[in-house]
């Protein structure tokens, strides 16, 4: 009789496409004695291999978990379609990358939460994994089923599915949260009185336990965890370095968290608060560090609106100073729209050419205002007109349709900034006496109102009317400099209904499962029939869901959830929005008291220059 | 200075793409200090050229690659500084300098070296396994389907086939192949499988292992390794 694992090598993984997705091996990966550790914890990405190992958050958990000598930390991803095919002929388990041991020989499986379309994928690889779904099916046999991440935000549509959530980051309580289990099994044994086990848990701040909540703990607020210091916050010097090409294939330097732009449209804006940075010279040992163990040619400098980082431009300079002679690169993901930004790229540019990408998000300064997004058409121009004298030939700018209060005259707005962007670019080509046309991309995605911000009460679009604006753009974008796109409406409808949606979505969500329903952010695997089928069978109404506004007095399903960020200031920004009030950044003067900082015990951190916001500043 | 690297992959490496492994090793020079040199213009990137792309799935223990680096490094202080940063599935087997480089080395190489193991029908005779190896010496034309970007096309690889013997194991055929590989022209290993499949119901179905031996130069009649000229 032949090893499973021998069977997968030799038989199996050799017919699938992209074996690499499940060999592990890579660099810095790190493999421990299963005999040698008390617990044993498997990292699940409900997405593909490639996708999931660009995820920073994996990144940290993985190496924070493995450097404790006590605990390991193994990987899943999901598994593409053939080789699940294989694997349900074959009546094999989903297995991890590192030990290629089965699901549930581990005793706690985390799965993250990054968008909402990744769902259907994780009941899908627990039963892959042969567990079953629902936390009342599963008694003390089974590992441990956690879940975290942005999502988490609004656990409700996974309640059934999952035994614990974290609220917040990851990092500042993933060990002590394995103490508790630990010390939970040395007392009372392995796999044993599991309620009692949850009922710990759920005294953890942080750490939300819907089974029990219910019954024992209705009142109960679950406060997110914050990471206080960036500084002294663990960060992974020796990260995985995948053999095959990831999406983000390159060295990540965390810059800062959060965002206090205060865009009320955007989520991370609203539950990463407040801005904590790290010190520059943190971030360049760091950068040394990461170079020397990873070999990678490039460094990205991450974080929410990369320009806003207070030493931004000491910062670049020095890293490329440092780098540009082994021809290692820089690349700024996330710029604002001013000409600074433009002068950063610039610099970037020394060692590799690199696309630049604006967000306006709006057409109009109007909607721009109720949406405060900062940014002026002035501005815009501005940032246009000194990309293409620095030798940009091709922008990129992205906005988003159906927005509150949106009306035709915004979406037209869009075709006409987009119009001026591109005739400034023809007439500084001319200017420059270059043959090359320029050529502006416009992407646009729909609103989808997310729990925790401003617009949590907003009514979503309905498909048509979406579907009708973007219709519209198309006809209006025909120009051949121009590249227009768009995304898929159904999915948007979709992503909605489950970022506002309760429990009653559990349910649905069993029911596309069982439809077929799967990575379902595919375009190949997209299906919407299924869906509606799904909803149906659940008999919930999703229109109602996505396309029904709530107001002040409106119970929301996460209204146990707490980032910090009081219900007062996101309603009084939504009052604002109304308005057409902007809301300044509270790290350069007023503080809007939106309540995170006095709540969570946490300062706002700028460690590059004086002066800036502090908490409860007046002025 | 110009260094030509032998290196092989192992079962843990056998699934990565040439892609794959063009980045790893570029990743690997890197983590091991190696001063790189790089290509003049728009994007510059090192100077590594690899011999004849391995197929996904293929070990080997005769690969090789020339690097240029921009100073003098001793051979054991790159091969130590290597060793030490290659992940598991690859490592190295040897390196010298290349003081002139005449040719590249899909250029000068124009043999590859496989031992194929592939598990067998159960009800297969021997002798139908040897007289399939025969038939295909004896052939004077093998065609197979190759895909490419226009569509699929008939190939003859019979030219490209240098060599081949075969051996029974415990319900696997042991193949021995010399295969054309180079500028010139490439037989796979899966080609020959398939040739010999179209006579018969031979195999089981079960993957076959491929390994490849090494790569050589045949000059006038002299078979040399990359390491040798």
């Amino acid at each position: 009789m032949e090893s499973i694992e021998h069977i997968l090598e030799n038989e199996i993984l050799p017919k699938v496409t992209k074996p690499l997705r499940y060999v592990g091996n890579e660099h810095n990966s790190v493999k421990k004695n299963w005999e040698e550790v008390k617990l044993r914890f498997l990292f699940a990405f409900p997405d593909l291999y490639e996708v999931g190992m660009s995820h920073l958050g994996l990144r940290i958990l993985y190496h924070l978990v493995n450097e404790k000598s006590e605990y390991l930390m193994e990987r899943v991803f999901a598994p593409w379609t053939d080789l699940e095919a294989i694997l349900r002929q074959e009546n094999i388990p989903l297995f991890s990358l590192e030990s290629w041991r089965p699901l549930t020989d581990f005793d706690c499986i985390g799965f993250t939460l990054q968008y909402e379309m990744s769902y259907t994928n994780i009941l899908n690889m627990l039963d892959l994994g042969k567990i079953p779904l629902k936390t009342k099916e599963r008694d003390e046999t089974y590992p441990l089923i956690i879940a975290g991440g942005p999502c988490a935000g609004n656990p409700e549509p996974l309640a059934e599915f999952i035994d614990v959530f974290v609220i917040g980051e990851g990092e500042e309580v993933i060990l002590e949260m394995l103490d508790v289990i630990a010390r939970h099994h040395e007392v009372f044994g392995k796999n044993k009185e599991k309620n009692k086990l949850l009922d710990t848990l759920a005294s953890l701040e942080g750490l939300y336990v819907p089974s029990l909540h219910q019954i024992m703990h209705k009142e109960k607020r679950i406060v997110k965890r914050v990471v206080k210091d960036l500084d002294e916050s663990y960060f992974p010097l020796k990260p995985i370095v995948p053999y095959m090409e990831i999406v983000h294939d390159r060295i990540m330097l965390e810059l800062f968290r959060g965002c206090t732009r205060g865009c009320r449209f955007c989520q991370a804006g609203m539950i990463y608060r407040p801005v904590r940075e790290r010190s520059g010279d943190v971030l360049k040992e760091q950068a040394r560090q990461l170079v020397k163990n990873t070999g990678y040619n490039e460094i990205s400098l991450t974080s929410l609106s990369t320009s806003d980082y207070s030493g931004i431009a000491e910062l670049t300079k020095s890293l490329l100073d440092a780098y540009e002679k082994q021809q290692i690169g820089l690349s700024l993901p996330s710029l604002r729209v001013d000409s600074f930004s433009v002068d950063l790229a610039q610099q970037v540019q020394r060692v590799r050419k690199t696309g630049l990408t604006f967000a306006p998000e709006a057409g109009t300064q109007r909607l721009r205002d109720v949406i405060n997004k900062n940014v002026t058409e002035e501005n815009l121009l501005e940032v246009a007109e000194a990309a293409f004298y620095a030798g940009w030939t091709h922008l990129k700018l992205y906005f988003m349709i159906g927005l509150p209060t949106e009306t035709m005259e915004d979406i037209e707005g869009i075709a006409e900034l987009a119009y001026r962007v591109l005739r400034r670019g023809i007439e500084i080509n001319k200017e420059k006496k270059r043959s090359k046309q320029p050529k502006i991309t416009v992407s646009v995605s729909s609103f989808v109102p997310k729990a925790h911000t401003p617009f949590q009460w907003q009514a979503q679009d309905s498909i048509e009317l979406l579907m009708e604006k973007q219709q519209y753009l198309k006809k209006r974008l025909k120009d051949k400099r121009i590249s227009y796109n768009y995304h898929e409406a159904k999915l948007s409808f979709l992503e909605a209904v489950f970022a506002r949606g309760g429990s009653e979505l559990s349910d649905v969500l069993l029911a596309a499962w069982k439809e077929g329903c799967k990575f379902d952010s595919w375009t190949e695997h997209f299906c919407f029939d299924k869906w509606l089928k799904a909803f149906a069978e659940a008999g919930v109404d999703p229109m109602k869901i996505a396309n029904e506004p709530g107001d002040i007095d409106t119970v929301l399903p996460w209204e146990h959830i707490d980032y910090g960020v009081s219900k007062r200031y996101l309603w009084e920004e939504r009052e604002k929005a109304y308005g057409m009030k902007t809301t300044s950044d509270c790290r350069y003067g007023k503080c809007w008291d939106c309540g995170v900082c006095p709540g969570l015990d946490v300062k706002l951190s700028i460690k590059n220059k004086k002066g800036g916001g502090e908490c409860g500043n007046q002025n | 200075m110009v260094i030509r690297i032998k290196y092989g992959k192992t079962q843990e490496g056998r699934f990565l793409s040439h892609l794959d492994l063009m980045r790893t090793m570029e990743r690997a020079f890197r983590r091991a200090g190696l001063p790189l040199a790089f290509s003049e213009g728009f994007n510059p990137h090192p100077k590594v050229s690899f011999a004849s792309a391995l197929a996904v799935g293929v070990t080997s223990e005769g690969e090789y690659l020339d690097v240029e680096l921009q100073e003098e490094i001793s051979i054991e202080e790159i091969k130590a500084r290597l060793s030490e940063a290659l992940p598991a599935g690859l490592v190295v087997l040897g390196i010298k300098e290349v003081r002139e480089r005449k040719k590249s080395l899909t250029a000068l190489i124009n043999i590859a070296r496989y031992n194929i193991r592939v598990p067998l029908e159960d009800s297969v005779k021997d002798e139908e396994i040897f007289e399939a190896i025969e038939q295909l010496r004896q052939a004077s034309e093998i065609y197979v389907t190759r895909s490419g970007k226009r569509g699929t096309r008939q190939v003859d690889i019979k030219q490209g086939i240098f060599r081949i013997e075969g051996k029974i194991d415990n319900s696997n055929l042991e193949l021995h192949a010399d295969l054309q590989t180079g500028s010139e022209g490439n037989v796979k290993p899966a080609e020959v499988l398939a040739a010999l499949e179209r006579q018969g119901r031979l195999f089981s179905g079960k993957q076959p292992r491929i390994h490849r031996v090494g790569l050589f130069i045949v000059e006038r009649g002299e078979v040399m390794t990359p390491m040798e000229c």
